[in-house]
């Protein structure tokens, strides 16, 4: 008899050689558990064992063999035992049930069990700890450090245990909660969570003053008190994370909200002048959509998942990506997703920040812990859906030590009708019923909506993390896309995120009127949640569909044949009302009205803020050639190709332009996608931030970043006429005037540039609070906030093969800049690494912005551009840099000064709207008939061989392509 | 001619695996397993079963191990049946997984699983181009073939074997790809032309009679030549080198 299955590999596995490495000891070794809730005999054992082993490459553990075969790796003497706290996904786990399940038919009838890593050790306990610091996040793992020796008695007396979920057995009551008290005792509430019967807080329910105020008023005009179950689902509902009450708010002068003026206002004024059928829906829905061709339209939505990644970077990640897939799944009838995007604004991952949540205790965890989990985190999300991700990037900068950003966005694809009906229209009808299909219910991500939208302090609730589980995601998508949709088998669909079902079925019901919901129909993972827990629970992996009575059998047939469950948990109706149910007892019932807009209006100010002035630093002197090797090793410009090459970017057969470029595999900043066998069309996807430019011109830093977006897609072949972009604001301290007069400006400017390029905003999002409140190692107390970054995320139609560019010259082109170069170094990489002088920042001018880019989609759809790239950071010298390494052909560079500008100006400004382009010389002329000459300059030519050679009037520096690629593939040190 | 193409529980690469087989005039259908272990009689209206690449169970207890024991336990005779007749059977990545954890391939003792998929020597997710070479040109799906660039992605690409069994798989002739660098050489283990750390730099094994082939490579992502990386700076025809997979398949019913 024996409650664990052990097994490890025979020989050393790839996590074991990069532990070892890493560690630098040759004794680890990793051993696969499982511990069951029973014991079990030794058929039992035996069959299960098979199950789950192979029994080529691995040994299975016994009492007999352990001493044995464990001693012939090495004289172990440490262990770390690591498993899921209860409660958190355990996806191993699960996979291990379902396989005993399904090939033991009748031989179980209930058990647990929890999966486990066990790492053992020859060395010293802090050996062991430091492995384990590495290893496992206390947030979401239980960690044993215990002698080897104790292991092995463990082994022999059955002592590993599984830890489930205890929640006390409690008979739920309804709770009616008294508002009618002191301003102080309300506030609490907001701040710190409805108190429980004996005095605990259930945790932030980020609700200020004034929004209880409003709904204490609105409880005194209908003459009773709110249930805890009302109060929750208002937080959620009335969080600044749905409902963006920043973006509404007037705003010194604006009545309308700078959301409404400024970004939904670009994407009307444009709808206005381009009078076309590009955009199909905007803003209303999960997603936003665009037409790709006659028959199909592509959707778009990128969003964060900030805080989450601060405390558990993988779990962070992976739900934030799958969390976007449900985006699209939820546009719509149901988008097909057909790409993943991803960008990462993180610390340095080589330095020790040593911040505390708490004085002396709740230490942040290690920027380079963060930074390879939110990576991987990704990874498996993306990869174990089968959703390439092509486009992505990363940033570092100190200033987001405190809280890491993490984008994810999803792009998907739709037939414009299913059965002659429009399928972005969607319209949940009064007796439809309610079907959660899906994952489970627990107590995973309770509070998320309303914490993200607080800053990160020690009483943000640790309860809010939730593992996504991309398989369960996956057999669910399938059901939808393939065997439910194409047959208008449900009204309508959405995804349960933040929020979880309020959210979701309140949104929903807007369609129909209101809602009925019995929660004790909801599967939960385990017993014991209360109702209002079940009704903002962010399990993941869910999504809501509202089916007509009629086609419910067959729909929960279909789903229950793919080994996916979905559940009848109650109806929408007519009447605009939201009623909740639990056991018979009505818990909630609102109006959908007061649900929706009854919140209070935020009024805000700004005001100017002060410029901190950077210190002037000195140039050091070095050679032209060092500075181009300083800035290409630097980390924001260093290659990201172990993060392409971990990123699945060929699944589903559609990558046509790759993340990697060239012979000599330079990370890109624009990939594409041929989503559709038989139409030659692409889509071009990229993004652009520039954090590094907001405090010094938050007006231009918005700007530089739809210009880079927009710039990058022109620059691949897109259409003009067929790009939209999304905006992901990420703020600091927007309680703060000057924090939102910076937030006003880059609203202001992303009006201009959008409707200046013709773009529409399609799909957006903002975090508003991203900030850390805590301790240095010290004790002192410190707050961390992150630059003001907006993301823009640009997509397009590229009409034909041909128009895709390469960013590879051949021998013999001539190689030209369109656009000029002023001396922009202000926050420039050169200004970072090598130091600056008197310099400004970089200013996009529309108009001369454009005539570029009009003039090189002319000349690229003549066959007239052989290559081309677009100038980003570190300026033309990294551009020009990037080509020769990318096609491995050596150019000549003459530098030619031009508006009286340095050598350095000229290499490494950051100035915005050029293009780095090469021709065959045969094309110059016809190029010279698109181009005026004060548009472009001539700077040199490829010429094949081995170096890049920059040339002034009285000397020639050579660099070999070969040592400058090797600066730019370098590591980044910590990773 | 038509092919099964097997879905479910996180397969992933099914739709453009068929659109692979379709193009070269296969009839073909993605099937669930679930619906295939419901009527597994179906398998008789096919000449050719593919079983994709993806994430089955999420990779969970080894890749391809969860699906293969699935299999084992509701389809193994069926399958062992189909493979004895003149058809075709090829799993693709983590199709590939699976016919390695089933013991299809190599099927030297025709009992359980003579070999092993393990972790990538790098310890990680590894998706680029390689290029391999045909061993065995006596497999149906490899026939007239030299050489061939194709993707790879993957996190469990290792072959693993024991020497013995090694020695007997290469006496007859069933090593069907091999990692080969810029030179055309064997890559000796290199990487990151041996991507994976494998064995003899072993990309693909096949049965005794060679109409089953596990192969990690993904043909399906190299059919079209706008697939090849940097095909803009190439010359090349319509298609990409896995287009000859799958037009191998058509010659051996033609």
């Amino acid at each position: 008899m024996t409650n664990t299955i052990q097994i490890l590999s025979i020989e050393k596995t790839g996590k074991e050689s990069s532990l070892q490495k890493e560690h630098n000891n040759k004794s680890i070794k990793i051993i696969d558990g499982y511990f069951f809730s029973t014991n079990l005999d030794d058929l039992k054992f035996t069959k299960i064992s098979k199950l789950i082993s192979n029994d080529v490459s691995q040994t299975i553990l016994t009492k007999k063999n352990v001493n044995k075969v464990l001693s012939s790796y090495s004289n172990f003497n440490w262990v770390v035992e690591i498993k899921f706290l209860p409660g958190v996904t355990d996806n191993i786990a699960t996979t291990v049930k379902e396989i005993i399940k399904d090939n033991l038919k009748s031989s179980f009838k209930s058990f647990e069990l929890g999966s486990t890593k066990i790492i053992l050790i020859k060395g010293r306990k802090e050996d062991i700890t430091k492995i384990s610091k590495n290893e496992a996040n206390p947030l979401i793992q239980t960690i044993k450090i215990y002698p080897f020796k104790k292991y092995l008695n463990n082994f022999k007396k059955n002592q590993f245990k599984i830890e489930k979920v205890k929640l006390p057995k409690k008979k739920y009551s309804k709770k009616e909660i008294n508002l009618n008290i002191s301003d102080h005792q309300l506030s609490l509430i907001g701040k710190l969570g409805i108190e429980e019967n004996d005095k605990s807080r259930r945790g932030t329910l980020g609700l200020d003053l004034e929004s209880l105020k409003a709904i204490r008023n609105y409880f005194s005009t209908i003459k009773r008190k709110p249930t805890d179950v009302e109060i929750e689902t208002l937080a959620q509902t009335w969080s600044e994370h749905c409902k963006h009450k920043i973006f509404s708010a007037k705003i010194d002068d604006i009545y309308e909200g700078i959301f409404k003026k400024y970004i939904k206002g670009a994407t009307e004024k444009i709808i206005q002048l381009r009078k076309d059928n590009f955009c199909v829906s905007l803003f209303t829905d999960n997603a936003g959509g665009i037409e790709f061709n006659k028959d199909w339209i592509i959707c778009h939505k990128v969003e964060t998942h900030n805080t989450p990644s601060a405390l558990d970077p993988f779990g962070g990640a992976i739900t934030g990506i799958v969390g976007v897939n449900r985006d699209c799944l939820g546009f719509g009838k149901g988008a097909k997703p057909i790409a993943n995007t991803y960008a990462y604004y993180l610390a340095d991952p080589n330095k020790k920040y040593q911040l505390y949540r708490q004085k002396n205790k709740d230490p942040m965890l290690p920027a380079n812990f963060i930074a390879k989990g939110i990576i991987s985190g990704v990874r498996v999300g993306g990869n174990c859906s089968g959703i390439p991700t092509p486009q992505g990037n990363v940033y570092f900068d100190d200033r987001f030590a405190g809280k890491p950003l993490v984008f994810c966005g999803t792009v998907g694809i739709i037939p414009k009708k299913i059965k002659g009906k429009l399928s972005h229209k969607k319209k949940a009808n009064p007796g439809d019923i309610i079907l959660m299909v899906g994952g489970r219910v627990g107590k995973d991500g309770i509070h998320g909506a309303t914490f993200s939208s607080e800053e990160l302090d020690p009483n943000s609730p640790v309860s809010a993390v939730q593992i996504g589980d991309p398989i369960t995601q996956k057999k669910m998508s399938d059901v939808i896309i393939r065997e439910l949709r194409d047959e208008n088998l449900y009204s309508s669909i959405t995804d349960n995120g933040a929020g979880g079902l309020s959210s979701s079925i309140g949104e929903m019901a807007k369609e129909s009127g209101g809602f009925i919901v019995n929660l004790e129909k909801v599967p939960l993972k385990y017993n014991g949640l209360y109702p209002w827990e079940i009704w903002v629970s962010e399990s993941q992996e869910r999504m809501t569909l509202a089916v007509p009575p009629a086609n419910v059998k067959k729909v929960i047939k279909r789903f229950n044949a793919r080994g996916v469950e979905a559940t009848i948990i109650g109806k929408f109706i007519k009447k605009e009302k939201a009623i909740v149910k639990y056991n018979k007892t009505e818990i909630l019932n609102l109006d959908m009205e007061f649900l929706h807009e009854g919140y209070p209006k935020l009024n805000l100010k700004t005001s100017f803020p002060k410029i901190k002035k950077e210190k002037k630093k000195i140039i050091k002197k070095s050679i032209l050639i060092d500075k181009l090797h300083k800035l290409l090793s630097s980390p924001n410009i260093v290659s990201k190709e172990f993060i392409a090459t971990q990123y699945d970017h060929e699944v589903q057969g559609t990558s046509i332009i790759k993340p990697l470029q060239g012979e000599g595999r330079v990370f890109g900043n624009a990939t594409a996608i041929k989503p559709i066998f038989d139409d030659e069309k692409s889509i071009a996807l990229s993004q652009a931030a520039y954090p590094q430019y907001a405090e010094t011109n938050p007006y231009d830093m918005a700007g530089c970043s739809i210009d880079t977006a927009y710039k990058n897609l022109i620059v691949s072949g897109a259409n003009s006429k067929k790009i939209a972009i999304l905006d992901n604001f990420c703020w600091c301290s927007s309680d703060e005037p000057d924090r939102l007069y910076q937030l006003k400006e880059a609203a202001k400017a992303c009006y201009d540039y959008a409707v200046a390029y013709q773009t529409p905003f399609i799909s957006g999002k903002d975090s508003m609070f991203n900030d850390f409140k805590g301790f240095d190692k010290t004790g002192k107390s410190v707050k961390i906030s992150i630059p003001p970054t907006l993301l823009i995320s640009s997509i397009g139609v590229v009409d034909k093969i041909s128009h895709l560019t390469k960013i590879t010259p051949d021998d013999g082109d001539i190689l030209l800049v369109l656009g000029n170069t002023r001396n922009e170094l202000q926050d420039s990489v050169y200004s970072k690494i090598i130091g600056y002088e008197k310099s400004k920042n970089p200013v996009v001018n529309s108009k001369d912005a454009l005539r570029t880019y009009r003039n090189f989609e002319k000349a690229n759809k003549l066959g007239i551009i052989n290559s081309a790239i677009g100038i980003d950071l570190g300026g033309l010298g990294i551009a020009v840099t990037k080509m020769a390494i990318a096609s491995k052909k050596g150019l000549t560079f003459d530098l030619k000064l031009k508006n009286k500008i340095s050598v350095d100006q000229f290499l490494f400004s950051e100035t915005q709207s050029r293009i780095l382009v090469s021709l065959k010389k045969n094309k110059l002329p016809n190029f010279k008939k698109i181009f005026k000459a004060s548009d472009y300059t001539i700077i040199g030519k490829c010429t094949g061989s081995d170096v890049i050679e920059f040339k002034d009037n009285k000397k020639i520096m050579r660099g070999k392509i070969s040592d400058f690629a090797k600066s730019y593939k370098q590591n980044i040190k910590g990773l | 001619m038509n092919v099964l193409v097997l879905s479910g529980y996180g397969i992933n690469c099914e739709n453009e695996t068929l659109h692979a087989f379709e193009v070269l005039g296969f009839k073909g259908k993605i099937i669930h397993i679930n619906d295939l272990i419901q009527n597994p009689k179906q398998l008789n209206n096919y000449q050719v079963f593919a079983i994709p690449g993806g994430f089955s169970y999420g990779d969970d207890t080894g890749s391809g191990n969860a699906m293969a024991k699935k299999i084992m336990t509701n389809l193994y005779d069926q399958l062992i049946d189909f493979s004895l007749k003149d058809k075709l059977i090829i799993g693709i990545c983590n199709g590939c997984q699976i016919l390695i954890n089933l013991g299809l391939v190599p099927s030297l003792n025709k009992k359980d699983p003579e070999v092993a998929l393990i972790e990538n020597k790098s310890g990680s997710y590894e998706c680029r181009w390689v290029d391999v070479k045909v061993s065995n040109n006596k497999s149906p799906w490899l026939k007239n073939i030299s050489t061939l660039n194709l993707p790879v992605a993957h996190q469990e690409g290792q072959f693993m074997i024991p020497i013995n069994l090694l020695k007997s798989i290469k006496a007859n002739n069933l090593i069907g790809l091999q990692y080969i660098d810029h030179h055309k050489k064997l890559a000796k283990g290199q990487f990151p032309f041996n991507p994976n750390g494998s064995k003899d730099d072993i990309a693909a094994l096949t049965n005794q009679n060679g109409n089953v082939l596990a192969m990690m490579p993904h043909p399906e992502r190299a059919f079209y030549h706008y697939h090849i990386p940097n095909w803009q700076s190439k010359t090349l025809k319509k298609f990409g080198d896995g287009y000859k997979i799958f037009m191998n398949a058509k010659k051996f019913f033609a």
